[in-house]
């Protein structure tokens, strides 16, 4: 068990050992990983967006269109009218974190297995969630709405600043470790038929539904700021 | 080695919380379709909502348990 573990988390990540100025630059795999994938995504969305019309338009078109307005129809029913601006920004991670929690499939390690990945991501909904604060109230207000319901609770409002992102990023984190240490505990007992059909579940299933919970509760933080 | 797996142990009791959490939370919202159908797209955002959040405290369990074999 320690040795799996230790197999997957305390490994050396490093992927790429580049020399750079006096020292080295290390690369992780998780960030090669990733780059692969938003190699796909603008492949894909060059291919997809080509010659498109108002007019008489294409099966590949439609198709795109009803993804796109489904993505879009997804986010924007929880973030609301007020702050419906921020949809696309969210849809983006939405697909991009989906995709790197189904990465599994094609044998790669998922980033977000990595602890820098969502630390990193859930950083950035936290920096976008007070920028959305103090564009729609000004900085004093934004500081103000710190003593909301009432001012005694002003520490816990502070306090959330550091345990939303924190919980974000752990939840991410933590749910694709698990379904991963469980797939390896899986293959070790029974190698073939099962890990295949539970891989549906685990790669696909859990995959899609964390990447929309951690969408879901940054909007959700959106809405609440802008209010 | 014993007591560190009794500890990894232990920390994965924080499962009975997320479970319960769960399943009252689907039990409820089973109940609210049942009397009004039409909301089910709703319900169903609130429901996914609140297994995240219940969902978490297991998370935090795994990770926990996860430290103490990794760290101690």
């Amino acid at each position: 068990m320690k040795e799996m573990l230790n197999e997957l988390l305390m490994e050396d990540k490093t992927l790429i050992h580049m020399p750079f100025g006096g020292g080295y630059f290390d690369i992780y795999a998780s960030v090669v990983v990733s780059w692969i994938i938003l190699a796909v995504v603008i492949v894909l969305v060059l291919i997809l967006t080509k010659d498109l019309k108002v007019h008489n338009i294409s099966k590949r078109q439609a198709a795109l269109e009803s993804v796109v307005m489904f993505l879009r129809n997804l986010i924007s029913t929880i973030i609301g009218e007020e702050a419906g601006g921020y949809t696309d920004y969210i849809v983006t991670v939405l697909v991009f974190i989906g995709l790197c929690n189904m990465v599994g499939l094609f044998g790669f390690t998922p980033p977000t297995m990595d602890l820098n990945v969502t630390i990193a991501l859930s950083v950035m909904s936290i920096v976008l969630v007070e920028a959305a604060g103090i564009m729609k109230k000004g900085a004093g207000g934004w500081l103000k709405s710190f003593a909301h319901p009432m001012a005694v609770i002003a520490p816990m409002n502070v306090l959330e600043l550091v345990i939303r992102p924190l919980s974000l990023c752990m939840r991410l984190f933590g749910n694709i470790l698990g379904a991963t240490v469980i797939m390896e505990l899986i293959k070790h007992v029974v190698p073939v038929i099962l890990p295949a059909a539970l891989s549906l579940y685990f790669d696909l299933f859990d995959g899609a539904i964390q990447a929309y919970v951690f969408c879901f509760l940054t909007s959700l933080y959106i809405k609440e700021a802008v209010e | 080695m014993s007591l560190t797996a009794i500890g990894a142990g232990l920390a994965a009791f924080t499962g009975i919380g997320a479970g319960i959490g769960i399943s009252i939370a689907t039990g409820k919202a089973t109940d609210a379709v049942a009397r009004q159908p039409e909301a089910d797209g709703k319900i169903m955002r609130l429901l996914l909502l609140g297994c995240a959040l219940a969902e978490a405290t297991a998370i935090y369990g795994f990770v926990v348990a996860i430290m103490i074999i990794l760290f101690a």
